[in-house]
């Protein structure tokens, strides 16, 4: 098979005069269209300055530099002391204090804060300790996975790949990690949902309300995990939050502010990324069906195929880091202040470090992608998790839906941020 | 022979190296590297070094 043409930003008539990444509206594109931008960024202006999108009542900031080379990205990802996580790695605003209260967790905490936390959590989260864990994700994937058949049968045959399959998996998986009873697990699926929406119009009311639904959307959770908390060192169990609650380093331990924002962390890290890797992975093998048959009957392909899905959708599209004193990148100097965005989805298709980096290549090795962060302290804690959640759930499909077909356009989230698909129809042919 | 080198304050325990080379590396339950007596492939290790997200693995050759 050939790889399909690469398209350049000068075949889709864009020059880079009229590219505007913090335009909601660019992102809701078509992958090749998105790509052939970052394309031409990453060749001609690999620290291209963009203003910032403009939020009801928070004040506008200085700008950012788009980082497209992957190069670059990691020369930044790995020097926290030079590029600082801690003025926000999520938004590119300057978080208002009152929402670092709820989200002021380890993804945007510098040093030596961000290390006695990763320190405590990360005992949480070591590959044993997930392993153990295998049994309950592949119960849950034939669980939804039935449920997705029952739907299909139940109504005209048709099922929403994100609703049905990819949204539900890590929900239900971050829930019975952390033991989040049955009747709350709406509420935390709404709730993430507003979180991670950057803003998305379907999602969030009103523009204008972005922050207050933000902060709401954050009480509920935090409210939710303190009476967890509480429950949990009067009776504790074998879940993550016993162990959060319990977890100690150098005698500390983390207060019921740092367990409700770490918890508020995973249920939006650990959510949306994995629904969106899992349900644009249904959507690439699709469109691309003989690596689809390739790993259906090859199980040793697990462990190539699942990186190089998160390469290909790089959920995460990218993220901040500001300069703490001026700084030299690639020959070009900034003032102390700049704000960077690391566009982990350029930095995966760099000709530079990837061989025919357009192409969907299940078998790819090495595959060196930052799709879960390059090199540096934040590297992501979920990464087995999410790798472990992606390899089950394909396997599941396999099995148990080979007759799932895509059957219409996907509909796509208006986000910078997140790389994701709102709704994806799918027919169960059988 | 190939030797590498961990060091604890930088380790984020990531277990990125685990991932790769579980023969060599392992995260105890206290969620600290420990190197196993293991001789693993070189070109692994080598691997696992470059990967560590934190850079806290280090190759040091030793001829014997
Ligand atoms: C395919 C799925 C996933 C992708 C693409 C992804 C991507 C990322 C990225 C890009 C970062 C930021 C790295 C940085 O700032 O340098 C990150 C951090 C993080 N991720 Fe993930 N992630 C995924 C799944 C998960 C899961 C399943 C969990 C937890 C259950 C999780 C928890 C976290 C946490 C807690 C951090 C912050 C770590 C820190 O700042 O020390 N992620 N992830
Ligand atoms: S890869 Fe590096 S940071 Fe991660 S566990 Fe191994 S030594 Fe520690």
């Amino acid at each position: 098979m050939s790889a399909p043409a690469v398209p350049s930003g000068t075949d889709f008539g864009i020059s880079i005069d009229d590219v505007d990444l913090s335009d909601r509206t660019f992102w809701a594109q078509p992958p090749e269209v998105k790509h052939a931008v970052l394309d031409l960024l990453r060749a001609e202006s690999p620290f291209a300055y963009f203003a910032e999108p403009v939020i009801p009542y928070l004040p506008v900031g200085p700008g950012y530099r788009a980082v497209t080379r992957y190069a670059d990205l990691e020369a930044i990802s790995c020097r926290p002391d030079l590029f600082s996580s801690g003025a926000g790695a999520v938004s590119i605003q300057d978080m208002p204090p009152d929402l670092n209260e709820f989200y002021g967790s380890l993804i945007s905490m510098d040093d030596p804060r961000h290390a006695k936390i990763r320190r405590i959590v990360a005992k949480a989260f070591t590959p044993k300790i997930l392993q153990g864990l295998v049994g309950s994700v592949q119960a849950v994937a034939e669980d939804v996975v039935a449920h997705a058949r029952r739907t299909a049968a139940e109504g005209d045959g048709t099922i929403d790949v994100v609703a049905d399959i990819a949204a539900p998996v890590p929900l239900r998986v971050i829930c019975d990690l952390m033991g989040v009873p049955e009747e709350d697990r709406a509420m935390v699926l709404q709730q993430s949902n507003v979180i991670l929406s950057g803003g998305d119009p379907e999602l969030i009311e009103s523009e204008d309300n972005a922050v207050a639904a933000f902060l709401q959307a954050g009480e509920l959770l935090a409210g939710l995990m303190t009476r967890m908390a509480v429950e949990r060192r009067a009776r504790p169990t074998e879940d993550l939050t016993t162990a959060l609650v319990n977890a100690e380093v150098d005698g500390e331990r983390l207060t019921d502010q740092e367990i409700a924002s770490f918890f508020i962390l995973l249920l939006v890290a650990g959510n949306e990324t994995t629904r969106n890797a899992i349900s644009q992975g249904v959507l690439a093998l699709s469109e691309h069906p003989d690596q689809r048959d390739r790993w259906a009957a090859d199980p040793g392909l697990d462990r190539t195929a699942v990186e190089e899905i998160v390469r290909w959708t790089s959920p995460i599209t990218w993220m901040r880091r500001t300069s703490t004193q001026e700084v030299e990148l690639s020959g070009q100097t900034f003032p102390a202040g700049t704000k960077f965005l690391l566009f982990y989805a350029a930095a995966n298709r760099d000709p530079a470090v990837f061989a025919d980096p357009h192409r969907f290549n299940l078998g790819r090795d090495p595959n060196p992608h930052v799709g879960f962060g390059s090199k540096g302290p934040h590297f992501c804690l979920g990464a087995h998790l999410a790798r472990r959640e992606i390899a089950v759930t394909f396997r599941t499909l396999f099995e148990h839906l080979p007759d799932l077909e895509v059957v219409g356009p996907p509909d796509r989230l208006q986000s910078s941020f997140v790389n994701g698909l709102k709704r994806l129809p799918a027919r169960l042919a059988r | 022979m190939t030797r590498v080198e961990v060091d604890r304050d930088r380790c984020i325990s990531s277990g990125v190296c685990e991932h790769l080379a579980p023969e060599a590396f392992e995260l105890d339950d206290d969620g600290v590297l420990q190197l196993l007596p293991a001789e693993p492939d070189p070109a692994v290790v080598a691997e696992a070094v470059r990967a560590c997200p934190s850079g806290a693995l280090t190759l040091a050759d030793r001829a014997h």
